[in-house]
């Protein structure tokens, strides 16, 4: 019995990679008003809006940011928030920590990425299955400024004067599974992520918003160390 | 031939041992049950860190007592994704979400059982039979093939823990430290038939 749970503890780390990759690298990227988002004008120039997303997205190099985190049970009337810090350096670093209500470290480097919670580490190597490999090949999308061509997600994009809004569902069962969709708020003055809410099948959402952002500032490795 | 002998005799004592061989049954302390029978957990969250077979995962794990007596465990990741929300009530048992890898027969029977004894399900309403066993006194409610029992100290000064076994072996306990019920500060569950640890630690929300 217990090689259920070990089967699944590996793949556990699915939401949580593509949570780290959709905040921190589409960080880097990313009419009448569309009745799902009042305010918002849906983009038909879909094509400019990707070669101009790309080429701001390589100008990031490095992001320092506090984040607010509310997730919210819809069915138990319950909201649970968080905070903390975030940082990434480009092209493959990044670093999330939770402060309050309770400690909790991940950071990513390369190929690896390593997990504190009580004094216990964790770390995983992302070439270990499929999964992370999947998660490898969305990293990169995003890295590269082109997530909008990824296969994992469709895409469909929207702007007012201030943001545009990267609304993207999964196309793979194993990301269904997680999400109905995920909502980037970008930023249109440095391409920078305002806030990501992650929709669950369920109805529960999670919304991460980013605060007192600082782009391209120099970032030690050392804070990324595994 | 002889430690042959010797080594038959050693395995034959060894799997016929049993963790409650020495329990005495004694009358059971009213007063006693009434002071320390765990009571309903109250509406809490935990930072949760699980341990199996050499992997390790942690995440976040709220309580919720519902409006209609219902109780609720949800358990998400800290980024928010949620892995699975069981509902308990009235001695049912209700899977209202759980992810893929998770939704096999036996985790969700493992997963049951830890959480009925945790939050104290089976002592509630319950008639017990107690027995001594060196300095503890045990508290059993009798289930389909298990004992359910809280653990006291020999004079009812405090609760020790809440252990599931069958007729020999112990299989879980349940350790609590800080606050006892119905706010347990910290939550330890451990399996003894094979390798699994709940760790949990009360937070406040902001």
């Amino acid at each position: 019995m217990p090689e259920y749970f070990k089967r699944f503890i590996p793949q556990i780390n699915l939401p949580w990679h593509v949570f780290i990759i959709i905040t921190s690298f589409s960080s880097v990227l990313s009419s009448a008003a569309h009745a799902q988002y009042p305010g918002y004008n849906s983009i038909t120039d879909v094509s400019s809006f990707k070669k101009k997303f790309a080429t701001e997205s390589a100008k990031v190099l490095s992001i320092t940011s506090d984040f607010k985190q509310d997730k919210i049970l819809t069915a138990l009337t319950e909201t649970i928030t968080s905070s903390g810090k975030f940082r990434f350096k480009r092209s493959s670093k990044v670093r999330i920590e939770y402060v309050k209500p309770f400690a909790y470290l991940m950071i990513m480097n390369g190929d690896k990425i390593l997990v504190r919670h009580n004094n216990k580490e964790n770390t995983i190597n992302v070439k270990s299955n499929k999964l992370f490999q999947q998660v490898n090949r969305i990293m990169i999308d995003c890295v590269q400024g082109s997530i909008l061509d990824s296969k994992d997600f469709t895409t469909k994009v929207f702007e007012n004067d201030k943001e545009y809004l990267l609304e993207m569902t999964p196309s793979s069962k194993a990301l269904k599974e997680f999400f109905q969709i995920i909502v980037l708020s970008v930023d249109r003055s440095d391409y920078s992520v305002n806030s990501i809410k992650m929709n669950e099948p369920t109805g529960d959402t999670t919304t991460i918003s980013f605060m007192n952002k600082k782009l391209n500032e120099l970032i030690s490795d050392a804070v990324f160390a595994l | 031939m002889r430690y042959l002998l010797f080594s038959g005799v050693c395995i034959v004592c060894f799997c016929c041992s049993s963790d409650y061989r020495y329990m005495h049954a004694i009358e059971a302390n009213a007063n006693c049950i009434a002071n320390l029978t765990p009571k309903k957990l109250n509406t809490s969250w935990y930072h949760a860190s699980v341990d199996v077979v050499g992997s390790h995962i942690s995440g976040l794990l709220l309580i919720k007592n519902m409006p209609d007596s219902s109780i609720r465990v949800v358990f998400t990741s800290e980024a928010g994704v949620t892995f699975f929300d069981f509902g308990f009530a009235d001695g049912n048992f209700k899977v209202h979400n759980i992810i893929g890898q998770l939704n096999k027969k036996p985790v969700i029977e493992i997963l049951r059982e830890d959480f009925e004894l945790m939050l104290g399900l089976p002592f509630q309403e319950a008639s017990f039979q107690s027995w001594t066993m060196n300095d503890e006194v045990f508290y059993g409610v009798k289930q389909k093939n298990e004992t359910a029992y809280f653990i006291t100290t020999k004079d009812c000064a405090s609760l020790r823990r809440l252990e599931l076994g069958s007729a020999r072996k112990r299989k879980v306990s349940v350790l609590i430290s800080g606050q006892s019920y119905p706010s347990p500060e910290k939550i330890e569950l451990t399996h003894h038939t094979f390798n699994m640890n709940i760790n949990l630690s009360r937070f406040e929300k902001e």
